[in-house]
Formats: structure tokens, sequence, C-alpha cells
């Protein structure tokens, strides 16, 4: 198999040479690996890509989709932007609070979960919209979140 | 029931147009042949008469937009797709990303004939995991099989930051930097993706490209209004009882597009505003709905089409609530780069939350007026006016609302309003590395 | 920029500048300042940050930047002096600026030099509106042991950041998160390392980034900033010494837009406090029988200099360190050629004059295309503001190679040898020569010497006198100027075959176990004098404050006096009789605050000089070669700063990356090497 090295090469040679074009893959290929992006992780990043630490630190703090602290192995988003929101996002982000015995922000103790409130997550004709692992959950209500959860394996 | 008019979408409810075949089936790609059978010049006559504005936000005619590359430039041409949409409101280009994302392809290899570029790209936001996956096959089909010629098409996801919508900010994350917009001079038509010539459009602009060719510019710009030919898209959501997208000719009534298509407000409640083109626009009141949606005639009540999204609001929301979610939305997402957005945007919201918890006072108000005026035409990239517009408009229209939160020194919808404790992100343990302070 | 001229109008006022200048630049040539604090032409592409500089533009709606406009013709620009809605903009921008900037101005060591507090004065506003909390960071957090950050003075202009990644090109240190909550940063709990990290203490336009150094040291109505140039490489970048009570508290860049460019390395920055090392001499040390060195007066000092000199006529052997003035090294050259006829001294380099033919201004690199970087050592370990000026070339499109082969169709070509085995840059002259680079537009050659003056010295103890005679062979008396040979194992060994050896050095423990009389000796930053750059150009070099102990200028006049000799004891008047025979007559007070590039035709070098360590044989197939060389941050000076003993390298080995790879070594690894 090819070694994290290896596909970060193959990711650069689809952008121009010497460009950086392959940070942001080559960042979510790291998070993809380890689980969040961790010291080693934006190391092993930096090192495959030619830059610093603090360069690739510094790109993966402005985007909200990577990680620089441990994040559950399922990620739960709900979406509370204002469509969502007029249609009852709020009961529906506390519905996963109370199933899972969490707030929003935080990781079930065993580590398995981490539910957030997210920003629009386009699916606003669909309210309310539930990212599950990235994969959308439309028209998600306060009364379907149990069966959500118990639908997810493991 | 009103009829949609569906020409980017056409085919997709009877068709899976994700297939290749099916795509061919219904002539899908015979425009790319027939384009490159035209010299560039004439192909960007031809989208110049089309006259086919920018469905990104901007409104920008398309085709004025490709006369304007630097063409003789010894660098390459780069052709970049916006489909970062992430205006709240916003979801037509995922929709046509998901069901014609050929019909988006073989638009970007008219644009790239046009433009004599051989390297486009497509930057997709990195929420839409599904539709980059929808997207990338069909590239890989189309590709295979040798429909691209000497065209490269790459699809670059990003990473969750919705100022990547923005132009330039958009060319540097593509670039693998933070997204932080550039100065302008120079526009990317001269100095773009690294430093060369670069056309920029919305996903939505270059998926009706396809359909120009086939129509002919000519016929293409009757349609609709003369000022804005062509369908939108047009994602309607919030308190209407059928959300979703609806395409429909530029000029179309926006009470028809309310209470036709999206079967007006339910519940028997009021309709108390609508945002008319993703939560950055100025709201309109009821009293306003009677306008055609077109740039123009929007431009005219003093609002943006925007990027085609109606929010609709009714009258159980708090329209301080209101803004102040909207608020901390651009707050959360402005970039850091210039002065006014950061601070100002993180200010507003220290405003709005002491009008909303009551402890505000008369002065708040002409303060939070101010603070938006020394917003507006000083920032660096529009995102800190995306801020303010709305903000300002609910100030000014329904004022006495505000007024009433100071008066009674609190909300006078008492925990009734339909976003009451609505949590934002922002509000939430963010992540902040140095330094451990929440935002507000 | 093009040569063209255009007319553009600012508040009222017509001026013709180049078209494409900075609307910044225009406006002051127009006499009218627009205030600014991202801009930073140093820095690479103006970025628009921090808003500050709006302007209206007749014909566009919005207020611009004038930062990021350049001149276009006819165009017509208003400030805020004439403009209400420029002004309102720029109140706007600065109220913004100061929601979040705390008012410690008091204990902040900015205050009174701060481009921030002084725009508020002017511009601000008298009161705030802002009666929410201000968004609150620890502070101040080091990101180095010389360099502190307070996160909560910080405006996020991004000069640092900036620097750090289009000057240095260093990456470390970096703009985090976004929003509201951007913060500059290091990675992790990494210390800002490099040779030019300082530079961004003088770049932030607030008190967020701060020398430690300097914490508390000086208010800016007590100090005074004296002119002078830095004496610790053979750059010789121009600076300001901040001075407060006879005490040195910082050093400042000076720019000379030739030299340095406002850039200095961290050595020439913070190592300043070896002024004030405990070791320090102050009175000499004069070796009694049994008891080893005991301090003496200087009377008596002078005594028994002029007794071990007098028993050693003609047998005098001097060793230099490149690091006197040319004035010292005349004067002693005089007192021991003239006076005792011992004519022979040695340098720890060769020095050839062969390059005078191939000068150029530093700033010549930036401009070329195609710099040939010669020799094994790194040119930042050498010549620090050289790797800036290279990276500058490159960013402007340069080829940086490393043979003469490649240099193809390359108009404007430039030689740079850095390291051993460039026979004090006769190797590169005979380069430049076979490729014709003599009097060809923006060629040019550099040779990097190991030291600072090694060429004054040269010309000024060769200028000194005219007699010559062999050497003798035994040594009568061994006199060593300077640390730098004071520290030099070979210097110790030829101490051995000497009868006496009299050491002049700053530092007693460098020869307390060999010599039979140290004096005291002086920094640069306390010389009155002249050094000779890399670049063959003469400086000027300024007491900025009292050495502990007397100039040596003045006992080697004493003591010359002693033997007949006429050596004037200050510095201008050594210097008078260098330049009739040197430096064409020139006056000391001509020499200039920021000297020009002259060329001095009588400059001859007649100096025998030490051996050179013999060249590196070639490395057979499968083997490297191993090249040791002295880093920068290095030798008696920076030994004696503790903030800076986390820049010295540990021993370390740079392995290319091919050879790292095929031999299986990855960063941080153990490793044992053999020679
Ligand atoms: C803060 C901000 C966010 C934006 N987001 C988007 C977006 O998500 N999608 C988009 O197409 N245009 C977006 N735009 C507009 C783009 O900058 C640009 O005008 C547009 O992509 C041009 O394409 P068009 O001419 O086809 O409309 C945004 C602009 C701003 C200032
Ligand atoms: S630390 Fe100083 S230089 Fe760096 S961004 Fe902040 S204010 Fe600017
Ligand atoms: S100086 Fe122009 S924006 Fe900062």
């Amino acid at each position: 198999m090819t070694s994290f090295y290896e596909e970060v090469q193959e990711l650069r040679a689809r952008y121009p040479e010497g460009s950086r074009s392959a940070a942001l893959p080559a960042l979510r290929l790291a998070q993809e690996k380890h689980g969040w992006l961790s010291r080693e992780a934006i190391e092993e990043t930096a090192d495959a890509l030619e830059v610093t630490p603090a360069f690739c630190y510094s790109v993966a703090t402005f985007y909200d989709m990577l990680h620089l602290e441990p994040v559950g192995r399922r990620t739960i988003d709900v979406c509370t932007n204002l469509p969502c929101a007029l249609c009852g996002a709020q009961q529906v982000l506390e519905a996963f609070e109370s199933e899972l015995g969490i707030r929003a922000g935080e990781t079930t103790p065993d580590g398995a979960t981490t539910l957030r409130a997210v920003e629009c997550l386009g699916g606003c004709g669909y309210a309310t919209v539930v990212a599950i692992d990235d994969r959308y959950r439309h028209h998600v209500r306060p009364e379907t979140v149990p069966e959500i959860l118990g639908g997810l394996d493991g | 029931m009103a009829e949609q008019h569906k020409v980017l979408l056409a085919g997709a409810d009877e068709r899976d147009l994700t297939q290749l075949a099916e795509y061919q089936a219904i002539g899908g790609y015979k425009g790319v042949a027939k384009a490159r059978a035209m010299t560039p010049d004439a192909l960007i006559d031809e989208l110049q008469k089309a006259t086919l504005r920018g469905r990104g936000g901007a409104g920008f005619p398309m085709g004025r937009k490709a006369s304007l590359i630097d063409r003789k430039s010894p660098k390459p041409k780069y052709l970049v797709v916006n489909a970062d949409e992430s205006e709240p409101g916003a979801f037509k280009d995922r929709e046509v990303m998901a069901r014609v994302p050929h019909r988006l392809l073989e638009g970007c290899l008219i644009a790239a004939h046009a433009i004599e570029s051989t390297d486009v790209f497509i930057y997709i936001r990195g929420e839409y995991l599904t539709e980059y996956e929808i997207l990338q096959a069909a590239v890989d089909e189309a590709s295979a099989v040798g429909i691209f010629g000497d065209v490269t098409i790459t699809v670059h996801r990003g990473a969750g930051a919705y100022i990547c919508g923005e132009e330039t900010a958009l060319l540097e994350s593509l670039e693998g930097k933070r997204g932080q917009p550039r100065p302008r001079p120079p526009f990317p038509p001269i100095q773009g993706l690294y430093a060369a010539p670069t056309q920029i459009n919305n996903v939505c602009t270059i998926a009706t490209v396809p359909v120009i060719l086939e129509m002919g510019a000519e016929e293409f710009a009757k349609t609709g209004v003369p000022s804005s030919p062509g369908t939108a898209i047009f994602s309607i959501s919030g308190n209407v009882a059928r959300p979703g997208n609806y395409e429909l000719d530029l000029g179309t009534p926006m009470r028809e597009l309310i209470y036709e298509h999206a079967g007006g407000i339910p519940d028997g409640r009021e309709l108390k505003a609508v945002i008319p083109g993703g939560s950055s626009v100025p709201a309109l009141t009821p009293a306003q709905i009677d306008v055609p949606l077109d740039y123009d005639s929007l431009g005219a009540i003093g609002t943006f089409f925007g990027a085609a999204s109606l929010i609709v609001v009714d009258d159980r929301c708090c329209m301080v609530q209101l803004a102040l979610r909207s608020t901390k939305f651009y707050m959360h997402e402005s970039c850091g780069k210039c002065t006014p957005c950061r601070v100002g945007t993180r200010w507003m919201v220290q405003i709005l939350e002491s009008i909303e918890n009551g402890t505000a006072t008369q002065a708040d108000l002409e303060l939070l007026d101010s603070v938006g005026d020394n917003i507006l035409g000083k920032v660096l990239c529009a995102l800190g006016e995306f801020a303010v517009y709305p903000v300002a408009s609910y100030l000014d229209k329904w004022r006495d609302e505000f007024v009433a939160h100071v008066e009674q020194g609190g909300c006078p919808f008492g925990g009734s309003s339909s976003l009451e404790g609505i949590l934002a992100p922002s509000d939430q343990h963010a992540h902040t590395p140095v330094g451990e302070e929440a935002l507000v | 920029m093009s040569t063209e001229l255009v007319r553009v109008t600012i508040d009222e006022r017509d001026v013709h500048v180049p078209k494409g200048t900075g609307i910044v630049e225009t406006a002051l040539a127009a006499g009218v300042e627009i205030p600014v604090f991202c801009y930073e032409p140093r820095l690479g592409a103006p970025v628009g940050a921090c808003r500050m500089c709006l302007v209206e533009v007749e014909g566009m709606p919005k207020l611009q930047t004038g930062c990021t406009l350049t001149a276009q013709d006819g165009m017509v620009v208003k400030t805020a002096r004439t403009s209400e809605k420029a002004a309102a903009g720029q109140n706007g921008t600065l109220e913004f600026i100061l929601v979040n900037h705390p008012l410690d101005c008091p204990v902040c060591d900015k205050g009174g030099e701060c481009p921030l507090q002084d725009l508020t004065f002017r511009y601000g506003p008298g009161n705030t509106r802002m009666s929410f909390e201000k968004l609150t960071f620890e502070k101040p957090i080091p990101i180095s042991p010389t360099i502190s950050l307070d996160r909560e003075r910080c405006i996020l202009c991004y000069r640092c950041t900036r620097f750090s990644e289009s000057v240095s090109e260093d990456g470390q240190l970096v703009a985090a998160n976004r929003g509201a909550l951007s913060v500059i940063t290091t990675f992790e709990d990494l210390p800002y390392t490099g040779a030019f990290t300082g530079n961004v203490t003088e770049l932030c336009p607030v008190g967020a980034l701060l020398p430690t150094q300097y914490r508390f040291e000086g208010r800016p109505w007590e100090i005074v900033d004296v002119p002078t140039v830095c004496g610790l490489c053979p750059v010789g970048c121009n600076i300001h010494a901040t001075v407060r009570e006879g005490k040195v508290k910082r050093i400042l860049s000076r720019n000379h837009p030739e030299i340095d460019e406002g850039w200095i390395c961290d050595k020439g920055r913070f190592a300043y406090t070896h002024l004030r090392a405990e070791d320090r001499l102050t009175e000499p040390l004069q070796r009694v029988r049994r008891h080893g060195l005991e301090p003496v007066s200087w009377e008596q000092a002078l005594e028994e200099a002029e007794r071990l000199l007098r028993a050693a006529r003609g047998r005098v052997v001097t060793v230099l360190s490149g690091s006197e003035t040319v004035e010292q090294a005349y004067a002693l050259g005089k007192l021991l050629r003239v006076g005792l006829d011992s004519h022979q001294a040695t340098l720890p380099e060769e020095i050839s004059g062969a390059l005078d033919a191939y000068r150029l201004p530093l700033s010549a690199i930036r401009d070329a295309d195609a710099v040939v970087v010669l020799g094994d050592v790194p040119v930042v370990e050498r010549a620090p503001i050289v790797d800036l000026w290279i990276r500058a070339a490159r960013r402007n499109g340069a080829r940086i190679l490393d043979s003469v082969d490649d240099i193809g169709e390359a108009e404007r070509v430039v030689l740079v040898w850095s390291g051993p085995g460039g026979r004090g840059g006769a190797s590169v002259a005979k380069l430049a020569e076979k490729l014709g680079l003599a009097d060809r537009e923006g060629c040019g050659a550099f040779y990097l010497p190991e030291t600072p003056n090694g060429r004054g010295v040269a010309d000024a103890w060769a200028a000194c006198c005219d007699e010559e005679s062999e050497a003798a062979d035994s040594i009568g008396l061994l006199v060593v100027s300077g640390d730098e040979a004071a520290a030099d194992e070979n210097v110790r060994a030829l101490a051995e075959q000497a009868e006496a050896t009299i050491v002049l050095s700053m530092y007693g423990g460098l020869a307390s176990g060999w010599a039979d009389l140290i004096l005291p000796g002086t920094s640069y930053l306390e010389r009155d004098g002249s050094f000779v750059n890399l670049e063959g150009r003469l400086q000027r070099l300024r007491r900025t404050v009292e050495p502990p102990c007397p100039d040596e200028l003045e006992w080697i006049s004493q003591l010359a006096a002693r033997f007949g000799v006429d050596v004037a004891p200050y510095a201008a008047g050594v210097f008078a009789e260098v330049s009739e025979r040197v430096y064409g007559g020139l006056a000391f007070g001509e020499v200039g605050e920021r000297a020009p590039l002259r060329g001095y035709p009588e400059a001859q070098e007649r100096v025998s000089s030490r051996p050179l360590p013999e060249p590196q044989q070639k490395a057979r197939r499968g083997e490297i070669r191993l090249v040791a060389y002295k880093p920068l941050f290095s030798g008696a000076a920076v030994e004696r700063v503790t903030e800076l003993q986390f820049q010295r390298p540990q021993p370390e080995l740079e392995l290319s990356a091919d050879d790292a790879r095929r031999r299986r070594i990855a960063t941080g690894d153990l490793v044992t090497v053999g020679s």
C-alpha cells in the first residue's frame, strides 16, 4: 500500500509545479488517517508538502472542517442557521443533546460521537438538515432523532 | 398551479442525468462541438449577446467577463467554477451538481474554449461530500471517453469557510492558503489563479452556458426579462408550505413564487419578512413582495438578487433575534484580514445581544447604525457589508420592535419567538488553540 | 515601474511621478501624508488589510485604500485632509482598531515611539463608544527568548507574518484562526528561530512584538539613538544604538538601501549585552611569577609592554583578528613596524584585492538575472544579509545557481563565494574575469570573508610602513590582537613558541592560561573609526558608549611615543594618515553616515596570511564530503548573551534529502560521523 508521503506526492502532481494547492487535500488526508490534526499529523503533512508545520497549522486553523483537537469517531453536525432555525433546528439540536447526554460542541465520554451546531449546510429547503459524518439527513424533526441515532451502526 | 420553466434542470425529472449516456441521449455535449467550431472571439461575442448575468451574486455579465480575460498573456488561462455555495438560504448549485453534473461540465468546456483555457478547477464546498462524489464520477466518466479533449477539469474540495465563496478568497484557498480576499486591482481576468488570467463563475452561470449554445444567444436573450435573460433556480426556505428549488424565468413575480409555487405561509401564519437573496441582503416587508424576481427590479427597491435564495419569515420571529443570529454567522465567517469586518461584526453582535437581553439604551440603536456605516464601503471584500445590509434593513423597517426591546427591557416576544434560544456555532466552545477565549 | 511620468492630483496639488508609483508615495511627493499601518513596501505586494489609508478617488464610488492604488495619469485623489468621506472612513477604522486595544500605553515599551499612539493622537476619537468586553489574551507571551508577543495589543496588520513568509522566508511566524479570534503565533510551543527574527520587533507598528532585552529599559525621552555600523560580520549593516545613561539598551536597523535595506540579523541586534559580560576586562593583567595573572595599573602595564617590546625588537610577531578598526590596525602596525622593525603579521584569512574590479553594491544582487553561489559555507552563516538579497533575487525571478556552467543567456550575473578555498576573493575574481563580467551592467562578484574588517586591517597594516624585512627565525614577542585571535588554538600554539606574549582582549578567560600581559580591549560599539565591508565599502564606526577601559588608540600612541613613533591618540588623526596612503585622501568627516561605495585604487595588500586550512579533499564514490563551518550564532560575543543561547546550533548534521533517504536517515535521528 502507498505511504502517506506518496499519496501526498500524487495530490501535489495534480497542481502546477511549486504551488501549495495540495495543502487542503493533504490536510484532509492526514485528518482521515489520524482522526484529527494532532501535532504529529501536522508535522507529517508539512514534511510531505515541503512547507513548515507553522504554515500547515495556520491554514488548518482557518477551516471549520479541519479539527485541531480530538473529535469523536462520529460527528453529528446540526445546522442552526436562519432557514433551519426558523423551522425548529434548536429543538432538533436539543433532542440530540438529551439523547447523547452531551452539550453541542462536546464529545461523548466514550469518544464515540461529537455533536456540533454548524452554520448553513446548504439544505435550507429541507430543514432541519443534519450531517452525520458529512452525509446529509433532511427534514430531521425532534421526534425522529431517536430512530436516527438507533439506525446508526456501532 | 403555476409551471416551472426547467432549462438548467431540463430532463432531470425524467432521466438520471448523472449518467453520461442519459445526458447524451438528450443532446448533451453537442454544445461543445458547436463551440469548438467557433473561434474564441466569435464564441465570446455570442456569450456577450446572451447577456447572461452571473448567478453568484454580483450579476456581472458572464460574456463580458470572458472578454476581459488577458488572452494574450504568455501564462496559462484558468477557468474556475465557484461551487462553494455557502450563503444561508442557497442550495441551488448543490441541486445542479447532484442532478445535472454533465451540464455543468459541458458549460466548463465551452467557457474554457472561449477564454482559450485547458485548465478548469471546480471549487466545491467541503460539506458537499455526496455532490463531490457525483461530480467527480461524472468527470471521470466523461474524460474517460475523451469528451474533454485537451482540457483537464479538477474538482477541488474546500474545508469549511464561507469566505471562500468570495472569488479572490477562493483563489487563495485554491492555492493552498488561508482563504483571505485579495485587494483589487489586479482583477482575476488579469491576475487570478497562480497570478494568471482567470475567469470565475458560479455553478448556475456555467451550467446555463450550454443552454445558450443550444438556443442561440438571440433566442436566449428573449427569455426572462431583457435586462436579465434566462431562468434562475430559486431556492426558497423558511416559513413556507413547500420550500425547495424552483426554476423560473427571471422576472417572475416574487408573490407567485412564495404563494403559488411554495404554497404560501403555513399554519395560518402571517408573512412578516422576506430576505430575497440569501441572508446577506436587505429584507422586504409584505408590502414589497409584488416585485419581479430579477436583478434590476430588486435593485430598484433597495435590495439584491444575490444568490436567488429567498428566506421567508413569518410573524412568530423576533427581528432582533433574526439580526443577532444572522450577524453571529458573519462574525464567525469573517476571515480576520481587514479591520472593519473583523472588529465591526463582533461589535455588532455585542450590541444586538444587549438589545435582545434588554440592557441596551436608545443610544445603542444609533450606535448599531453607525457601526454599520463604518463597515459599509470601507471593507476589503463584501462580507462585512453582508453582515450590515440585512441588520440595517431590520433596524430601519422594524424599528419599533427594536425600540420595544429597549423600552420593555427585554424581548417583547417573551420567549415565544421562533428563533428563541437558537444556538450559533460561535456560542459553543469554539476551537481556539491559542488563547481559549470564547468569541463574545 | 515605467519611467513614463503621469500627473496625479492629491488634495488639489499636482505632482508628476512615474506611472505605477504607489499612491502613498505619490502623496508624499505632494507633501501629503497618508497614514498607514499594514503598508510596508519592503514586505512585497500591499495587502490592504488595516484600512487606515482610505482615500477618495474621483470616479470611484467607494473609498479606496491608498496603499493598494498606483498612480495613473489624471488620477484625482482626496485624502482625509480635504475629503469628509475619507476622514470619516479613517476615523471609523481607527475606532475599530482601538476597540480591542488595551489602554496600557504608560507601561508599554512602544509608548512614545508608537505609530498607533501617534495616529490616535492626531486623528483619533476623544472617547470610546465601546462599552462591551474587549477581547482578552494571556499577555505577554514569549515567542522566543528574545521576543515577546502581546496579542491584546496586536492590530493584525500582518507585517510580522509577511516578513516571515516573504522576506526571511522562514515560514515560522503565522496567523492562526479566523475572524475576531485571529492571532499571531508560532507552531505549538516552538520558539521563533532564525537569523532575522528580531526584525519583526521593528516592523510591528504597535507594542505587540517587543524585544525582551529592552523590556522596561528605556522611555523615548530618556534615550538617544547613535548612528553607527555593526561590527559582527563583514556585511557592516547600518545600525542605531539606543543609549540610555551610558549603556547600550537596544540595537535598531538604520536602513542603508544598498547594504541592508533596513534588515539586521539577530546577532547584530541582540548580542550587544556582551558589553556587560561578567568576565569583561577593565584593567590590565600581568603575569607575576608563581601568582599567575594579577591586575596592575595602566602605568605598570605600559612599562611592562615597553620592556617586552624592547627585548624583542625585530622579532615581534603580530596576530590580528580582522575585527580591529582600520585606525587600530594602522596604529599598532606603525608602532611595531616603524618603531620595532617587526613587519610580520598574520590574519585569520587570506585577503585579496583582485575583486576590486568587480565591485557592486549588495543591492545589485536583487536585480540580477542569475546569482551563482559558490563555496561550502551557507551564506547566512557568514554574511546573513546577503542571504536575504539572494532570496529577494529569487523572488524577482533570478535563477540561483551553484555552478557558472548554467548561467546561459543571463544578462546580469552576480557571483558569490562563501567559504574557504576562495583565496580571499582571488578565485571568484578569476571566474568573473573568465566570464568577462568586468564593467558589464549589473554584473559583479562578492567574496564573503570570515572577518568583519579583514580588508581594512590588511590595507592599514600594509600602508603603515614602506620597509620590509624577512621574518626572524624565532618569535621574541607574540602580540595577539582581539578576541577572535585569542580564541584560536593555532595562535595558542604560536604562543608556546614565543618567548613572551601580549594579548589585547575584552575577556579575561580567553588568554589567562598563556598570556604574560593582557590589555583590556574595546567593542565595535565603543570605538570611533572605520571598517571596510565585503563590498569594499569604507564605513564609519561611532563610539556609542564609553568603554570601561582606555581606548586602544590612546595607549598605543603613548607606547609608540616611547619608541619615537608618532601616532595620533584619536581616530580622525590616524585616519588622515591612512587615507593619504590608501583612501585617496578622503577626510574622516567625509566617510559618510550612509557611506557610498567608492573605489580606492591605491588600496594594496601585502599581508602575509596564515596558511589556510587545507582544501577539502573530493569525496569518493558513495562517500559524503564533510564540511565544517563557524555558525552565525557563535563567537566570543554571542557566547556571552544568555538570550541568544537557544539560537546556537546543537551539534547537527545537514544532508541533502536524497542522501538522507538513501541512508534511511530521518530528521532528528542520531548519527555517527567519521572523517
Ligand atoms: C462573502 C462572499 C461570499 C460569496 N459566496 C459566493 C458563493 O458561495 N458562490 C458564488 O458563486 N459566488 C459567491 N460570491 C460572489 C463571488 O465573489 C463572485 O462574484 C461570483 O462567484 C462570480 O460568479 P458569477 O459572475 O457567475 O456570479 C460571494 C461573494 C462574497 C463577497
Ligand atoms: S504582532 Fe504587530 S506586526 Fe504582527 S500583526 Fe500584530 S500588530 Fe501587526
Ligand atoms: S495601509 Fe492601506 S490598508 Fe493598511
